[in-house]
């Protein structure tokens, strides 16, 4: 099935001449953050494997023994520097680093301005990538900080902090440079992102990174909250919703469903999302007003979710409605985002009602709405995206549409097993780590909670099976695409050293890379 | 998008909304939290809390770096919020009287004023261990613990700190802190098993967790110690 030349010569690059210019302009920067992206989404995925089958005891699987006895004499391999390892990974390493390569694409897009100085852009995404790999050696070393989302050691966090600084001066000259009268909603969004993750990750580090400050007490804790449902609510959301409010429109050729309503959508999430912080506060030693006041407005939520749910789940199943066949292959990616930023935010409301809160807060819930978040809703966002730009920055499509079909579907029952189990299993570990009878134990509830433990790190292998189809396709592609560039240069180079050929296929101006060029090599 | 607001508007009402989240979050709990201080005993220069030691400091740093933050908590929520309680997690004797009844409370912001770094935790795998120091009471038992928990319960998902322990050959007397290890986990015949400074340093931080003593913070009914029967 590999190059057939229909698939070598159509023509992937935008019809719009202007947009074509625009993404061809940033085709190196985007590029660079997919491909690491992706390449930390693979190592994290592996980890959190690693990881989740630690968190079971070491007989479950004969397999597993070997991880425990690693695990156990090594330090490197201890399950509290696996797991930190892992969620980092895919929080900076895979979805942010592939978040910045969204941003860049969708605000030179949006702003209609082809990127001025991809130099300095470069320069930002290496140093991002030096950061993130410093800092997983560093938690591996034993520097981590165990303040959650923050584990990496200070040297790492300020290397990161800077790239993004870098990058965020591109964009905002970016943004400032936009041409007038194409406001998107979509930019609303991407703005509060790119304004928040500086915000959050100089307030979080600074505050909590190395030397927290001393005598400080349970402040670190609400520090930690912050930081850690800011991330969540206003950078992976953001960004997140300005993919879909710019692709589902795009791709579908619908309007966005009660599109007057995005504006109340934005406002109404940005004011009420962050306060789903005092999640991780109930109970705890805090001010009781604080975390009254957080539940009164985070149980909120519920508004910008259902808004954003018309605006985007409509939109999307209007579209697979029209189009049949749920849209195409790679459409179905952007519904399923839609549909799991819906659950993500429903599960928000569920912890922000007390009781609930009380049941779920210590138990593997946690880890639920982690994948919620993170491979649920922004995974998905951002695996349609890849398929969807990439083919349009190298003018070359993907290579079978089985291994996307299987991607999906492996990543789409991965997800929902992942999300059932580990949802009702928080309930039964809840219900007997609440339990009236002073008699249950915390070993009673592990065993309890050890057959949701072993389906989830099941279903997560469901998930990286699909994760790792999805990185070989994408290598095989690149591959395939070198390979067909390098004989098209060396044909075309061939070609104009010979005689002058009027009638020939290739013989107008055979440039490197153009059509013609690699029709010749298809035939 | 930005329609109808300006530029500069729209900025300006994105920034304040992350200010008052902010402000709402972390400053006013601070305003009200930052400042506590120990209580002055009456009659005595003795202060509750008091700080612990320099190597339950150091040990901070080794439960940061092996992450035992992610399936232990330390915090009891009150008796209304939760079974912590009832789990027996805020259970510790009142050493200052033989006779009188266990000290059962939740734990207040004010216990954590000494603490480096604070520990809370998001996720109970394992038990809270604000009162660890209760139950575990002497260094070799929290050793033996670390070095293998499965002793405990063979199908505990605890994982062991073997890491933490140098094997190393008996010169002349061996070390009083040598592990007391039989069956599969001893040594062989002239080797023992002593804790590395990182283990001492964290097992003298898990010694200083308890939380037995009163706090003018507790309002309200003492609660009913848990019913063990
Ligand atoms: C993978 C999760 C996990 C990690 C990481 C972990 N523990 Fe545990 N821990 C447990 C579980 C589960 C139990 C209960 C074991 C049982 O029921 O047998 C436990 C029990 C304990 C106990 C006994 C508590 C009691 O009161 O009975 C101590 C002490 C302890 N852990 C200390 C630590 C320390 C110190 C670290 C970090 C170096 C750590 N744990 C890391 C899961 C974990």
């Amino acid at each position: 099935m590999a190059t057939s030349p229909t698939i070598a010569t159509q023509g992937y690059t935008s019809t719009d001449p202007e947009l074509a210019a625009i993404d061809a302009s940033v085709r190196w920067p985007v590029m660079a953050c997919f491909l690491t992206a992706v390449h930390w989404m693979v190592v994290g995925t592996f980890f959190l494997v690693y990881a989740s089958s630690l968190a079971h005891p070491q007989d479950t699987f004969p397999i597993l023994g070997l991880f425990v006895s690693l695990s156990d004499n090594f330090s490197m391999f201890t399950y509290g520097r696996i797991w930190p390892a892992a969620v980092d990974t895919l929080v900076y390493g895979w979805a942010t680093t592939g978040g910045l390569g969204l941003a860049i694409w969708i605000l030179a897009r949006t702003c209609r301005t082809p990127v001025r100085s991809p130099a300095t852009l470069m320069t930002a995404i290496v140093f991002w990538n030096l950061g993130i790999a410093t800092g997983l050696i560093g938690i591996f070393l034993g520097d981590s900080n165990s303040v959650e989302l923050l584990e990496f050691p200070a040297y790492a966090a300020w290397t990161l902090w800077l790239s993004y600084v870098l990058f965020a001066v591109w964009a905002v000259v970016t943004w400032l440079g936009r041409r007038p009268g194409h406001d998107h909603v979509a930019q609303s969004w991407l703005l509060v992102a790119l304004f928040s993750f500086p915000w959050l990750f100089g307030g979080g580090s600074v505050l909590l990174d190395g030397k927290p400050l001393a005598g400080s007490g349970v402040i670190q804790e609400l520090i930690s909250a912050w930081y850690v449902h800011g991330l969540y609510t206003l950078w992976f959301a953001p960004l997140g919703l300005a993919l879909l409010y710019y692709l589902i429109p795009k791709m579908s050729g619908l309007p966005i469903r009660y599109g007057t309503k995005t504006q109340a959508a934005f406002w109404t999430w940005i004011i009420f999302a962050p306060w789903t912080a005092v999640h991780d506060l109930v109970g705890g030693p805090f001010p009781a007003e604080t975390v009254t006041t957080g539940l009164v407005l985070s149980g909120l939520i519920f508004l910008p979710v259902a808004l954003i749910g018309m605006n985007l789940v409509g939109t999307a199943f209007a579209a697979e409605e029209k189009h049949g066949h749920h849209g195409g292959i790679v459409f179905p990616f952007l519904t399923l985002s839609a549909v799991c930023f819906v659950l993500a935010g429903i599960a928000e409301q569920i912890l922000s009602i007390r009781s609930a809160n009380e049941l779920l807060r210590f138990t593997m819930f946690r880890e639920c709405n982690f994948f919620l978040w993170l491979y649920g809703f922004f995974s998905f966002g951002l695996f349609g995206a890849i398929y969807y730009i990439v083919p349009r920055l190298l003018d070359f499509s993907w290579r079978s549409s089985a291994l996307i079909r299987a991607h999906y579907y492996f990543s789409l029952y991965g997800i929902l097993l992942v999300i059932a189990m580990v949802g009702f299993g928080s309930v039964v570990q809840g219900e007997t780590l609440e339990s009236p009878d002073p008699l249950v134990t915390i070993t009673i509830a592990d065993q309890n909670a050890l057959n949701f433990h072993i389906a989830s790190t099941v279903c997560i292998s469901l998930i990286a099976i699909g994760s790792g189809i999805f990185a070989l396709h994408l290598g095989w592609m690149l591959l395939n695409c070198i390979n067909i560039r390098v004989r098209a240069n060396r044909l075309a180079s061939e070609i104009l050293h010979e005689p002058y050929e009027p009638e020939g296929p290739a013989g107008a101006s055979p440039a490197p890379g153009t059509a013609a060029a690699k029709k010749e090599v298809a035939a | 998008m930005i329609s109808p607001l300006t530029t500069r508007g729209f900025l300006l009402l994105i920034g304040g909304v992350f200010l008052f989240t902010w402000f709402g979050l972390v400053v006013l709990p601070w305003i009200y939290l930052g400042h506590l201080a120990p209580i002055q005993d009456e009659g005595s220069s003795d202060i509750t809390p008091w700080d612990a030691s320099g190597a339950a400091h150091q040990g901070e740093h080794i439960y940061a770096a092996d992450g035992c933050v992610y399936c232990h908590t330390q915090q009891v929520r009150p008796a209304n919020s939760g079974a912590d309680i009832i789990r027996g997690w805020g259970t510790a004797k009142d050493e200052s009287d033989d006779k009188a009844p266990p000290i059962i409370r939740r734990t207040y912001p004010r216990d954590y004023i000494w603490q480096g770094q604070v520990f809370l935790g998001n996720s109970r795998e394992g038990a809270d261990l604000s009162n660890v120091a209760e139950r575990f009471t002497d260094a070799a038992s929290l050793y033996r613990y670390l070095y293998d928990p499965y002793i405990l319960n063979p199908h505990s998902s605890m994982p062991a700190y073997r890491f933490l322990f140098i094997e190393r050959k008996i010169s002349g007397l061996p070390s009083q802190d040598a592990l007391a290890l039989t069956g599969d986990d001893a040594p062989p015949a002239g080797y023992e098993i002593v804790p590395s400074d990182e283990a001492r340093s964290l097992v003298a931080y898990l010694l200083s967790l308890k939380k037995n003593y009163h706090l003018p913070d507790e309002k309200g009914p003492v609660p009913a110690p848990p019913d063990k029967s």
